[in-house]
C-alpha cells in the first residue's frame, strides 16, 4: 500500500509545485494611460500584444503601489530609485507597466511602474 | 485497492497537466500576454521603411566627441530609465516591459543595426510595425528631439558596443549581408561584384553602346527625382528596381518583357527590395555624405488640351529638342549620330513616338520628371532652370502627342 501511494504523492506534490509559483508570477500589462479615475480607484491602459490592441481597466486596492523612477539624490549614487506617487499624479499619455492579479473578471494592480512621463 | 490506486494516479497526472497548462496557458490575460515574448530585446531584422531609408547619419557624427557628449546628456535623462546607464537594456523601467530594450553592448547586434533603421526606431519608437504589434513601449522621439539630437543619442548609444569608428556598412559589412545575398543572385551578372557595372553579361546587352549597366560607385544616375548631378533617393532606386528600365535594348534583351534592358523586380517582396537597395547604396559613400536631400516636386498633371500641345510644339523647337529627337520625334535629329554619354559610348536619342520604351516611364508625370531632372551622364539636359512648371507640362504633352496613343488622346481632347 505504502509502495503504491508513494509515487502518487510525488505526482501530486510535483503538480502543485508547478502551479504555485506560476499563479503568483503574472505578466505585466504595459501600455499608455488612457484614463485615471481616482474616485473609482481605477486606471485605464491601452496595451498592445501579439498584434492586438485592447483597453484594460485596472483596479487599485489599498495595497497597490504606484512608483516612478528618479535619480538618486544620495551623494555618490547616480542610479535610479523608486518614488511613490498617487493615482491622481498619473496622467493620460504616460507609459506604464502594471503588475496585476487576475481576480474574477478584473485586473487588480500590485504595482504600477511609470515607464515614461509624456 | 487497485481502483483507488488508478484514481489517485489519474489525479496526480491531472495536477501535473494543470501545472503545465498554467505555466503556458492560452492568451487569457487582459493584455493577451502570459510571459515575455522576446527576452532578447526590441531588435528585429526588418529594413527601415522607404520614408526613412535616406536618413543616413553622416559618418563623422559617430566619432564626434561633442555629439557623443550631447547624446550622453539626452540619454541619461530620457533613455537610461529603460535602456540602463550602461546601455545593457536593464534600466529599472525597461526590466518590467514585455518587449525588452536591446543590449547596446552586444557588438554583433549593434553591428547589424543600420543607421537608418536606428534613426527610424528612435524617431517612431514602438508606434511602427512590427514593434507595435509586439507591444513595444518605446516612445517616438521625433517630436521631442531634433534630427541632430537623435543622431547624438545614437552616437552615444553606439559607444556601448565598443566600436570606435563610424557606424557604416564599410566598417560593418554584416549590416548589408541580406542585401548582398540578393545582389549576388539577381544583379551581379550585369552590375558586377563591386557594383561598377562590369558584370559578365551586362555589357553584352548593348555591345559597345549606351546604355550600360549602372556603375553604382559613380554619381551619375539617370533615373532620379533629385536635381542634376545628385544621387537618387532610395525611393528612386526602389522605383527602378521595381519597374525595371525600358529601352530599345540590344540583341539579348528579347527575353525581357516590354523592351526592358533591365528587368523589373516588382514580384520580389518589398522588404527584400529594401535590403537589396541598402547593399547597392553601400557601394557609394555619397549616400552617407549628403545631409539634405532636395527632390523635385511633380505637380498634379493638368489635362491635355490642344492649346497646351500647341505651346509644347513651340517649346520643342525653341529648346532645340529636335536637334537630337528630330522633327517627328523619332530620335533622328541632325545631332543624333554624334551623341555620346559620359563614358564616350555612342548613345541613341530616344524615339519619342514609342513611349512604352521611355526609360523613365510613359505617364505625363514621368515625362515631366525626365524634363526637369535630365539624365545625368547623357546629353539629355535638365530644363528645371529654363522652363516654368506649366511650360514643362506643355512640352510633356507635346512629347506624348508624338505617339499614336497620344494623338488619339489629343483628338479626344479636341472634341
Amino acid at each position: 500500500m505504502i509502495r503504491m501511494i508513494g509515487p502518487i504523492v510525488v505526482l501530486l506534490v510535483l503538480g502543485m509545485g508547478t502551479v504555485g509559483p506560476v499563479i503568483a508570477d503574472e505578466a505585466p500589462i504595459s501600455g499608455t494611460v488612457k484614463a485615471v479615475d481616482p474616485a473609482a480607484q481605477t486606471l485605464t491602459v491601452e496595451t498592445t500584444a501579439k498584434g492586438k490592441t485592447r483597453t484594460v481597466t485596472i483596479l487599485l486596492k489599498p495595497g497597490s503601489r504606484i512608483v516612478k523612477f528618479v535619480r538618486s539624490t544620495e551623494p555618490g549614487k547616480t542610479g535610479f530609485v523608486e518614488q511613490a506617487i498617487a493615482l491622481d499624479d498619473l496622467k493620460p499619455g504616460w507609459i506604464v507597466s502594471v503588475t496585476a492579479k487576475h481576480e474574477g473578471d478584473r485586473e487588480v494592480a500590485e504595482i504600477v511602474k511609470v515607464v515614461l512621463e509624456r | 485497492m487497485r481502483k483507488l490506486y488508478w484514481w489517485l494516479s489519474a489525479l496526480g497526472i491531472a495536477a501535473v497537466a494543470l501545472g503545465m497548462w498554467i505555466a503556458d496557458p492560452p492568451a487569457i490575460r487582459a493584455n493577451g500576454e502570459d510571459k515575455h515574448e522576446d527576452d532578447k530585446g526590441g531588435h528585429a531584422h526588418v529594413p527601415a521603411p522607404l520614408e526613412y531609408a535616406d536618413n543616413h547619419v553622416p559618418p563623422s557624427v559617430w566619432t564626434d566627441p561633442a555629439m557623443i557628449a550631447r547624446g550622453k546628456e539626452i540619454f541619461t535623462v530620457k533613455c537610461a530609465v529603460c535602456h540602463g546607464d550602461t546601455g545593457d537594456g536593464k534600466g529599472p523601467a525597461g526590466a518590467v516591459l514585455p518587449l525588452k530594450p536591446p543590449d547596446f553592448r552586444d557588438k554583433a547586434g549593434a553591428a547589424e543595426m543600420r543607421d537608418n533603421y536606428w534613426y527610424w526606431r528612435v524617431s517612431e519608437g514602438g508606434q511602427a510595425e512590427p514593434f507595435k504589434s509586439r507591444g513595444s513601449a518605446m516612445p517616438p522621439w521625433k517630436d521631442d528631439l531634433s534630427r541632430e539630437e537623435r543622431w547624438a543619442v545614437m552616437a552615444y548609444q553606439h559607444t556601448f558596443s565598443g566600436h570606435n569608428g563610424p557606424h557604416v556598412p564599410w566598417e560593418h559589412p554584416e549590416m548589408v549581408m541580406v542585401g548582398r545575398d540578393i545582389y549576388v543572385m539577381a544583379c551581379v551578372t550585369c552590375h558586377g561584384q563591386d557594383g561598377k557595372g562590369d558584370g559578365t553579361v551586362g555589357p553584352t546587352l548593348s555591345p559597345g553602346r549606351a546604355p550600360q549597366p549602372r556603375n553604382f560607385t559613380s554619381n551619375l544616375f539617370k533615373l532620379r527625382s533629385t536635381p542634376t548631378g545628385q544621387l537618387p533617393t532610395t525611393a528612386d532606386l526602389f522605383r527602378t528596381i521595381s519597374e525595371g528600365i525600358r529601352a530599345d535594348g540590344g540583341p539579348l534583351t528579347f527575353g525581357l518583357r516590354g523592351y526592358r534592358i533591365m528587368p523589373g523586380f516588382h514580384q520580389m517582396p518589398v522588404e527584400q527590395r529594401l535590403e537589396l537597395l541598402e547593399y547597392v547604396k553601400s557601394f557609394n559613400k555619397g549616400f552617407w555624405d549628403r545631409h539634405e536631400i532636395k527632390t523635385i516636386a511633380i505637380p498634379t498633371p493638368p489635362p491635355m488640351t490642344p492649346e497646351r500641345v500647341a505651346r509644347g510644339l513651340q517649346l520643342y523647337k525653341d529648346a532645340e529638342c529636335l536637334a537630337c529627337h528630330g522633327e517627328s520625334g523619332r530620335g533622328d535629329g541632325p545631332s543624333a549620330p554624334t551623341l555620346k554619354d559620359a563614358s564616350e559610348l555612342p548613345i541613341a536619342a530616344t524615339d519619342l513616338t514609342l513611349p512604352n520604351r521611355f526609360k523613365n516611364g510613359m505617364r505625363p508625370q514621368d515625362i515631366y520628371r525626365t524634363l526637369v531632372t535630365g539624365f545625368s551622364g547623357t546629353p539629355m539636359p535638365s530644363y528645371a532652370d529654363s522652363l516654368e512648371p506649366d511650360q514643362v507640362w506643355d512640352l510633356a504633352y507635346y512629347v506624348l502627342s508624338l505617339s499614336s496613343d497620344g494623338r488619339r488622346a489629343l483628338e479626344t481632347a479636341k472634341r
